[in-house]
């Protein structure tokens, strides 16, 4: 078998551990006066990367170099943004930017026009499109990534969603980031020697570094901050057990259910059984 | 007997002539004499015999019998009548028994642990109509079966003795052993694979195979058994007979193809690639290899085996392809590189999958309808209904139990209210007709919104949607009783 043939390999799945999101930074007083437009308030970067972090870098993520099998990677920016398709054709594939955000009667007046509804909070969502090499043979994804300024916070706490620029700048830059896995199924041989050449380094088992903060374990607000954050393996885990610790919870709350549905069946069928002997007396 | 003159004096009692000469002399021998007369024989005897009496016979040995076996304690044991706790009871009788002192009064008492009970499957009128209507049991039989099951504690032997519905359906009755078996086994089975386990999937699977059961094998084994046991003498023998000539075909095969293997072996040296045959050995050597030996005879066959028989050999290997083997190499190898194998045979005549995002394979909420209250459920959890913080193939997999688990508990908090409900209505129309009743002694009370209410109450049992009339019509003239 000719290894560039045009030949997909049967019974095969591989696939390739990424992130995508963005980290947002308050801006300094002298960055802003630096800037062309004053009134920015924040800037961020959005990027799609290997899920595993380099050892001692001050980025989440980005320690392979994914050249080999993304071409390309457009990042489509809300439409007051000047040029707001971005495309990016080799590494890093990030765009950075600044924006702007208004607060108190201005995001009051401007929550009520919708168009200025992203500007007033600064956070919209971006499109992220990644093409891939010509080997893969496969069309582009697209996914969606809604770009988080303002720092985190628990629901149904004390704090506003907004802080103040000056407390927002105290508890340093904002992460937000999804991991996801890109995977290629029956892939063209071609395209598999070219990934088997470069095998992704597999993320760290246990936590060195603060964990990267989720909506859907809403835990994990305490473990995330303190510094640049990274994915790991345990994170991985743990999801696991807690989807575990879930099902078994759900398992017991129905039995619980069910036993209350047969008691009120027995009540039912007694109570229906003394209409019936009523009836018949009256 | 020989009559001494001692012995004639002493009768006529004369005087010894010369006593103290004559009579020592005399009493010494007779002394000697009577002195050595032994126990052992008698004395006549003795003196038959003398004095060369066998020592052995005079000296029986002592019986020596067995000493008296010194019973443990020679002390005495007390027994107190004490009362006892019996973890079994559920109802706190206190129950009374001889024990030993020595015992300590609180300890467990040690046949609370044979109490075990079976366990007990209770489904409820929405799982019976969802999963276990069956054409050959009717729901007040399969209520009828069940509870008998539970009176007789799972005997089925018992159970189908006292079995006796009382509007049994001609077609099916009367119910054999398998039947009801079958009909028991099955519903539990169905129970256990339909309702959200608590615990994993290996107990849940070792639960399902002490369910099982097959009904057309246990008939054919019971009957088996019963033809084994009937078998007259005549067919034992010649059961035997056929058994014996069995053997003997085998083992005039085995000598036969050790004698070929033997000979092969010489005539074409060790080398020739054969393995070792093991004396019974039979699998694949046996009936592809002997119709060719058969029909090309001994030399020539040699080649168009060895591809036959596959063996470490190299000269054979390459004629194999090798079996794919998952060593443990490839496994490390297909981690590092994030690859999964799946079964490549199936026909794939399916359109090519594209490249996705994992993200994109969460399995979602069906019936859609149910989405927001499925996610009310997850959420009290922790848990989100689409999103993952790592969707792995691994925790995408994990999210399926949790799904079906949690719409389970939806649709079970559904019945529970629709059940609440109508007991809630139930208990009002009780309320009222007692009432009514009560009411119609004095015969002034408002006639017609008892007859409103009693109207409204006949259009209940008939459709659904007049429920919330009718339940606040009850609370009215409940509260005018």
């Amino acid at each position: 078998m000719a290894s560039s043939d045009r030949v997909r390999v049967k019974g095969l799945d591989i696939h390739r551990p990424i992130i995508y999101g963005n980290t947002a930074w308050v801006l300094t007083q002298k960055e802003r006066e630096a800037l062309p437009t004053p009134d920015h308030t924040h800037r961020w970067t959005v990027a799609v990367r290997s899920a595993t972090s380099a050892p001692d870098s001050d980025i989440v993520g980005g320690a392979d170099d994914l050249s080999h099998f993304i071409k390309r990677v457009t990042f489509k920016l809300h439409d007051t943004y000047t040029n707001p398709n971005r495309t990016v054709d080799k590494p890093p594939f990030e765009v950075s930017e600044t924006g702007y955000v208004a607060f108190c009667l201005v995001a009051e007046y401007a929550r009520l026009t919708a168009r200025f509804f992203a500007y007033s909070w600064g956070e919209f969502e971006i499109t992220i499109r990644i093409m891939f090499v010509q080997e893969s043979g496969e069309k582009s994804i697209t996914f969606y990534h809604h770009l988080k300024l303002h720092p985190w916070t628990a629901p149904g706490s004390g704090e506003p969603e907004i802080p103040p620029l000056d407390v927002a700048a105290k508890m340093g830059p904002v992460h937000s980031w999804q991991y996801d896995e890109i995977v290629f199924h029956e892939p063209y041989q071609a395209f598999l020697n070219i990934l088997t050449a470069h095998p992704p380094k597999p993320l760290p088992k246990t936590k060195r570094r603060p964990v990267p903060f989720h909506t859907a374990n809403p835990g994990s607000l305490e473990a995330s901050k303190g510094g640049v954050p990274e994915f790991t393996q345990e994170m991985e885990k743990e999801e696991a057990e807690r989807l575990e610790a879930a099902r078994v919870q759900l398992a017991k709350e129905y039995q619980r259910l069910q036993l209350q549905v047969l008691q009120k069946e027995a009540e039912l069928s007694q109570v229906k059984k003394e209409i019936e002997s009523a009836t018949q007396v009256s | 007997m020989a009559a001494s003159a001692a012995d004639v004096r002493s009768i006529l009692s004369i005087p010894t002539p010369s006593a103290s000469t004559s009579t020592p002399q005399q009493k010494k021998p007779q002394a000697a004499e009577r002195a050595k007369k032994p126990d052992g024989i008698p004395r006549e005897l003795y003196a038959l015999i003398g004095p060369s009496a066998p020592a052995i016979a005079t000296q029986f040995a002592k019986p020596r019998l067995k000493q008296k076996p010194n019973l443990g304690s020679g002390g005495r044991v007390k027994w107190e009548w004490r009362p006892f706790k019996n973890a079994a009871r559920s109802d706190g009788l206190r129950l009374s028994h001889w024990a030993k002192g020595s015992t300590e009064p609180d300890a467990d008492y040690p046949w609370a642990k044979y109490n075990i009970q079976t366990a007990e499957y209770v489904y409820s009128q929405d799982e019976y109509s969802r999963l276990l209507e069956d054409q050959e049991w009717t729901k007040e039989e399969t209520d009828y079966l069940f509870k008998l099951v539970r009176e007789y504690d799972g005997r089925f032997y018992v159970v189908h003795d006292r079995y006796d519905y009382p509007h049994a359906d001609p077609r099916f009755s009367p119910r054999t052993l398998e039947d009801i078996k079958d009909r028991y086994f099955s519903v539990c089975r169905k129970l256990v694979r339909n309702r959200p386990w608590a615990g994993d999937e290996a107990s849940k699977n070792a639960l399902l195979s002490s369910l099982s059961f097959d009904k057309s094998r246990e008939i054919t084994r019971k009957q088996y058994v019963k033809d084994l046991e009937t078998r007259t003498p005549e067919q034992i023998i010649e059961e035997d007979a056929l058994y014996l000539e069995l053997e003997k075909l085998k083992e005039n095969e085995r000598r036969f193809r050790k004698d070929r293997d033997e000979l092969l072996r010489t005539l074409l040296g060790i080398e020739s690639g054969l393995p070792d045959l093991p004396i019974d050995d039979e699998g694949l050597q046996g009936p592809s290899v002997e119709p060719k030996k058969k029909k090309k005879g001994v030399a020539s066959s040699v080649e168009p085996q060895t591809p036959i028989t596959p063996s470490a050999s190299n000269v054979i290997s390459l004629a194999q392809p090798q079996p794919p083997k998952k060593t443990a190499k490839s496994a490390a190898y297909d981690i590092l590189h994030c690859i999964t194998r799946t079964d490549a045979s199936q026909a794939t005549k399916a359109p090519h999958q594209p490249v996705h995002l994992r993200s994109t394979k969460i399995p979602a909420v069906k019936p859609p309808g149910a989405t927001q209250r499925v996610a009310q459920v997850l959420n009290e959890i922790g848990i989100s209904h689409n999103r993952l913080v790592m969707p792995t193939a691994e925790n995408i997999a994990r999210m399926e139990p949790v799904l079906s688990s949690a719409n389970s508990v939806v649709d079970m908090k559904k019945s529970l209210d629709k059940v609440e409900q109508d007991l809630r209505i139930a208990k009002a129309r009780l309320a009222a007709l007692r009432g009514e009743t009560a009411e119609e002694g004095s015969g002034d009370a408002p006639q017609t919104p008892m007859e409103v209410e009693e109207g409204a109450d006949a259009e209940s049992v008939a459709g659904d949607r007049a429920q919330s009339v009718v339940s606040t019509k009850s609370t009215r003239s409940r509260r005018q009783i």
